[in-house]
């Protein structure tokens, strides 16, 4: 059970962040900071919610909006071709 | 061909026949049918594994089949960090898996005892302060 990996990208644990919340009575963000968890190759927009979840169980931190994990625009990756006008072929 | 694939769907109804595409995973040759996706094609094909954890090695394949995850990246025709669940196979197309990287700073020279956290640095040399640069 404490071994399921809740970030896929960066390979993180339930138990990793579970060790690292306890210890540092820390934040979401501040255990994405201190694991990784949420900044891999997907923006964290796979793990995000599990992270929530997990954080909300450990320490009861609520996912609000005041000091948040983070997810900033673009919805999605793009690469700087995309965005350089190159089509998305 | 058809062994992997859903012929006879009770909704999308039956699979029709449709031009055959080649093209090549890792250098093997493969078929797959026109429209669907390298994901798709390749899982038909019996191949589950598209790349591995760049730094653990560990396998990957499909994950979310919505191109929302990118865990099932691949290199297509020299085009790097390519989803193969959101892009048709063509003709000829070149697709490499994603292979392990090297990782210098978890290597046994040691380096892997390096602090990685403010708080672990702290933790190794209490005396230090901020800016004190002869690490
Ligand atoms: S499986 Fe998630 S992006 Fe392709």
């Amino acid at each position: 059970m404490e071994d399921i990996i809740i970030c896929r990208c960066e390979e993180v644990t339930l138990q990793h962040i579970t060790e690292t919340a306890t210890k540092y009575k820390c934040s979401a963000r501040e255990v994405k900071l201190r694991t990784r968890a949420g900044m891999g190759f997907c923006g964290g927009r796979t793990c995000r919610p599990a992270i929530d979840t997990a954080l909300a169980t450990i320490t009861g931190e609520t996912p609000g909006h005041d000091i948040p994990l983070k997810v900033s625009p673009p919805i999605r990756p793009v690469s700087l071709a995309v965005l350089g006008g190159k089509s998305n072929e | 061909m058809n062994s992997n694939r859903i012929i006879d769907h009770p909704v999308l109804g039956s699979f029709e026949d449709r031009p055959i595409i080649r093209f090549t995973f890792d250098g093997k040759e493969y078929e797959g049918f026109q429209g669907e996706t390298i994901a798709a094609a390749l899982l038909a094909n019996g191949v589950r594994t598209l790349r591995v954890h760049e730094e653990s090695g560990s396998p990957r394949g499909i994950y979310c089949n919505i191109g929302h995850c990118f865990e099932c990246r691949v290199t297509v025709n020299n085009q790097s960090n390519t989803r193969a669940c959101m892009t048709e196979i063509k003709e000829h197309m070149r697709i490499e898996s994603g292979k392990l990287q090297p990782a210098p700073l978890k290597s046994e020279a040691g380096s892997a005892h390096l602090p990685r956290t403010y708080a672990a640095f702290a933790e190794k040399h209490p005396t230090r302060k901020d800016g004190d640069l002869d690490v």
